[in-house]
């Protein structure tokens, strides 16, 4: 069976991160989304895989190339314009025409592997099956309505306040008829799984384990930490060294190369990627998830937070509960303050709107290749555009 | 409480036999084995663990033979060994067994045996019979006749089915007290405690009575009288379950899956014809007294019912837990119905056993057919829920709880408590309830998922509620308790101020059944507890009714169900109990289908 991950769209609201990379290349707890998915894929015994690309593709395949070292062949189709999932997937009508396939969408992440569940009800009940999860909030999602044989029996797009139903996961094995419905229904998707629910013929799989799809920036530490609650053991590449005394505790996981300075506290699950360093001192509490090529200051604190690598933390700072992009660099004594004083709710100023987070604890999104300088603090939900140098904070 | 089955076929049946015993599992699951006979040389296989763990050691499934028996075993003799697993073998190596039930006179003859220099390697009953049969063999050098001799000197209570090597043709199966049913295939037949067992494989079925015995080959079968002798015939049954049912589909817990089915466990029970739920409403008008009786789950189904037959038909029956059944004195002209989702459990059985030689009539609402509770007593209502597989009962119960609000129905109709245009008005609403049911299990399932997720922490919950919300609230406690290992308290709400309230705090979380606005005294009364418990700091969380604001305003937490016929409230209540008692177990992590310690129906003592 071939698969097809959608990896082409850019949403806006996933902003500071998005416009310098598409969803499936943000780095969580050290892989990025898309090598997570690819992973699982081969471990259900896919190796054929189509992905389409358009936004900020050439990250992509530099990363991924042909695929060949991460066991897989990767095909990429690239669509033009960005006109929705049922596009995308017209695109591949060559490629996947013959045989059912496995349909992913690019921005969802599950903590185990969804590809196994989905296969093995495809395979007893010789169905086009959708994987269907009962989210925190199903507001954002395409509801379903299932039957006692676990068959969908209804969609509802838009659910009222009293209803809170499984959904969609985003991942489907689906029959290549799906392009004659494509093209009869003008690529519109819903229509086709409507029109598919209506003929009595697609079947439920439950998946009850972790599952996010990363529709704003916080939801990237929700994804980091339930990938790190997943892990039972710590792995210590051979290469790190440990300078003097360093406290490790927990499901901690060093890539090769590492430096960690004496007096410095790992609290797993944490992750510290290849060939960063970690200055004496430093508390690295867990959920923390520093990217490759990393750079610790003396003396910092770092908790429930993702550095995507190339990162500068200068020394004396504290980072909580907030998400770094890549290449981002900070002067010393850099505060995130993630709470309010009367720990209400925090509410995030994203490109469009002012979004109520839902959450009292809260640091920064700080985009790619931003430059801080000294002792800064920076205030609950704040976010910083890509490419911003904001000056040191000087007094005098 | 085991599980047993046999096949006899003209080809390999090692993996036939190996699933057979695992859709047999949920019967208990300490231990397994199997024997296969194959070229005059017996295969034994057997250990302790579920089928799967075994099966990773013994591989039971790459097992040969066209003839053989299976076993997983609950103890209740003998610890959990190897060597007290099933199947057992005689020690001249020529007799292999699988039996299910008790010997009560095993002792005795054990050390009769022993005197013949008979060598054990167990403690369990079910090798004592082996030996037994043996020695039988040894005199009369025929095995039907040995068969029955040995029968004949145990006593107890039992389902065996035997192989040996004298005759690699024939399973040899008698039942006396515990279930055994045959499955009749093409060119193969089958044996089993009860459907599951064959069910993939044949639809015919034949269900034994006690005191008969079969002599079953692969083509043929002959059913006799263990003490006459006497050939019986008995009728084919066509099984129509659907296979499916018996499975998990794309579910990852039975239990979940059997929630999902209560809309069709509801159907069915709406199904069961009217003259047989008039049947059993009219043995309540001929009774002088009347008592129901159920343990666990169907104790609390019983309590539920006891407020459908006060309502609906003006009478009061004490309902008793049928392991506490002897404080009741009954007498001849009384009626005991009792409630058993398998039909073989222990307390149950005795107790209507007591009932019956008192004089009293019998009655049983039951879901296994073929069941020793459905064969005893004088009127059966067979709810035709599907295999409940999961150890913890959901939809067997609802189906239970709904078939006796039938009866009250009924029974109100009966004595004139009900017009004709209320009682036709109820009957239109339970008609609509499996939509509803299905509706509801839709669009809550995210609500109660996030209640549980952010509660799975509690260890210790209140369960509250007035009037019939009150047994509503101790069943969904007992599901809380039994698949999540946290405590649960069911309690009346009106209990609260008379003591346990001093427990409360903002650790301790209550969980309210809360009536429909329409019960306006029961709402009260609800919202009075409720806001006692609040104003002390505790945490609420509540399962009301749309458009109740002052619950919503009480609440931390709520699950809104919609508006729906009073007599279908508390069902639809308990419903979602379940299923906040499912998600709760996932988050924790509990093994669901089979929590710690326990077995789907407790047929011991």
């Amino acid at each position: 069976m071939k698969a097809v991950i959608l990896a082409a769209n850019l949403s806006i609201r996933l902003s500071p991160f998005i416009e310098t990379r598409c969803k499936p290349m943000i780095r969580i707890a050290g892989h990025y989304i898309l090598e997570n998915s690819i992973f699982f894929l081969k471990e259900a015994g896919i190796h054929d895989i189509v992905l389409v690309v358009n936004h900020q593709q050439d990250m992509v395949r530099q990363y991924f190339g042909s695929g060949q070292t991460f066991g897989v062949n990767l095909e990429y189709v690239v669509q033009e314009k960005l006109e929705g999932i049922g596009h995308a997937l017209s695109l591949c009508r060559s490629s996947l025409e013959k045989k059912p396939f496995l349909l992913v969408y690019g921005d969802v992440m599950t903590d185990y592997n969804p590809f196994l569940s989905i296969l093995q009800t495809y395979s007893e009940t010789d169905r086009e099956v959708a994987l269907v999860t009962l989210p925190e909030s199903s507001k954002e999602f395409g509801n379903v309505y299932l039957d006692h044989e676990m068959k969908i029996s209804r969609l509802v797009e838009k659910p009222q306040a009293n209803q809170s139903n499984y959904v969609f996961a985003g991942m489907f094995v689906l029959f290549p008829k799906i392009f004659e419905l494509l093209a009869e229904k003008q690529n519109d998707v819903s229509r086709c799984y409507e029109q598919m629910v209506e003929s009595n013929k697609l079947q439920a799989c439950l998946w009850e384990k972790g599952w996010i799809d990363m529709i704003h920036p916080w939801h990237i530490l929700d994804a980091n930490k339930m990938i790190m609650s997943s892990w039972q053991t710590a792995e210590i590449d051979s290469t790190v060294k440990l300078l003097g005394h360093v406290h490790i505790e927990g499901a901690v996981r060093i890539g090769p190369g590492v430096t960690i300075e004496s007096g410095t506290v790992l609290k797993g699950p944490c992750y510290i990627g290849s060939n960063s360093y970690v200055g004496n001192n430093s508390l690295i509490r867990n959920f923390s998830a520093i990217g490759p090529d990393s750079i610790v200051g003396y003396g910092s604190e770092l908790k429930n937070c993702v550095l995507f690598g190339n990162n500068d933390v200068g020394r004396l700072s504290f980072v909580g509960d907030s998400v770094f992009g890549e290449n981002v660099k900070s002067g010393s004594g850099l505060t995130t303050v993630n709470h309010t004083v009367d720990y209400g709710q925090i509410a995030c100023k994203a490109k469009l709107d002012l979004v109520e987070t839902g959450l009292t604890k809260l640091g920064a999104f700080i985009g790619d290749s931003v430059s801080i300088g000294a002792r800064h603090t920076l205030g609950p939900g704040s976010i910083v555009e890509s490419k911003k140098i904001i000056a040191d904070f000087i007094t005098l | 409480m085991c599980g047993i089955s046999g096949i006899v076929h003209s080809e390999n049946v090692g993996r036939n036999l190996f699933n057979s015993i695992r859709n047999l599992e949920y019967r208990g699951y300490d231990s397994c084995g199997m024997a296969m006979l194959s070229k005059g040389e017996f295969d034994i296989r057997k250990n302790i663990g579920g089928i799967d763990e075994v099966n990773a050691i013994e591989q039971l499934d790459k097992m040969n033979g066209m003839i053989g028996i299976a076993h997983t075993r609950w103890a209740t003799h003998g610890g959990v060994t190897q060597a007290n697993a099933h199947p057992h073998l005689s020690y001249k190596r020529e007799f292999v067994i699988v039996h299910n039930g008790i010997f009560s006179n095993y002792q005795e003859l054990r050390e009769q045996l022993m005197d013949q220099d008979v060598v054990f390697e167990s403690l369990t009953d079910t090798e004592v019979f082996v030996n037994l049969l043996e020695a039988s063999y040894s005199e009369s050098n025929d095995l039907e006749k040995a068969f029955l001799a040995a029968l004949k000197k145990i006593e107890g209570s039992y389902s065996i089915v035997m192989l040996s090597a004298h005759d690699p043709e024939h399973l040899y199966c008698v039942k006396k007290g515990s279930p055994l049913l045959l499955g009749l295939g093409e060119g193969c037949n089958y044996v089993g405690s009860d459907l599951n067992a064959f069910l993939e494989y044949t639809r015919q079925a034949i269900v034994l009575d006690d005191g008969e015995y079969v002599v079953l080959g692969r083509d043929d079968y002959q059913i006799r009288n263990v003490q006459t002798g006497e050939v019986t015939e008995k009728s084919v049954l066509h099984i129509d379950w659907d296979v499916e049912t018996s499975k998990k589909g794309g579910y990852s817990h039975y239990m979940l899956k059997e929630i999902f089915d209560e809309p069709q466990a509801i159907l069915q029970a709406l199904k069961i014809p009217s003259e047989q739920i008039s049947v059993l409403a009219r043995m309540f008008t001929e009774a002088s007294r009347a008592y129901f009786m159920g343990v666990g789950t169907t104790f609390y189904v019983a309590n539920i019912s006891q407020y459908y037959f006060s309502t609906l038909a003006g009478q009061y029956y004490a309902s008793v837990s049928s392991d506490e059944f002897s404080i009741v004195t009954v007498e001849p002209g009384d009626l005991v119905l009792a409630l058993s989702q398998s039909g073989e459990t222990f307390d149950t059985k005795i107790s209507l056993e007591y009932a019956k030689i008192s004089g009293a009539q019998t009655a049983a609402i039951v879901n296994v057919m073929g069941s020793a509770i459905s064969m005893m007593v004088d009127n059966v209502i067979m709810q035709g829920s599907g295999p409940e597989i999961c150890v913890v009962s959901t939809k067997a119960a609802l189906a239970q709880t709904f078939i006796m609000l039938r009866v009250a129905l009924e029974l109100g109709m009966m004595k004139g408590c009900l017009t004709q245009d209320v009682y036709q008005k109820h009957q239109e609403d339970l008609e609509l309830f499996p939509e509803l049911v299905q509706q509801i299990l839709n669009e809550q399932s995210g609500f109660v998922r996030n209640i549980a997720r952010d509660t799975s922490h509690v260890e210790h919950w209140l369960f509250l509620g007035c009037d019939i919300y009150y047994p509503v609230a101790m069943e969904s406690a007992l599901k809380m308790k039994e698949v999540t290992y946290q405590h649960a308290e069911g309690m009346p709400a009106g209990f609260l101020k008379h003591g346990t309230l001093s427990m409360v705090e903002k650790a301790l979380h209550s969980l309210f059944f809360v009536p429909p606005m329409g019960q306006k005294v029961l709402h009260d009364r609800t919202l009075i507890a409720m806001e006692q418990v609040k104003a002390r700091g505790g945490t609420v969380i509540g399962i009301i009714f749309q458009g109740d604001e002052r619950a919503l305003a009480a609440c931390d937490q709520v699950v809104e169900l919609p508006e729906m016929n009073l007599l279908c409230a508390p069902l639809a209540q308990m419903i979602m109990a379940q299923m906040f008692a499912y998600y709760a177990a996932l988050d924790l992590g509990r093994n669901i289908d089979k929590p710690r310690n326990l077995a789907k129906s407790v047929t011991v003592g």
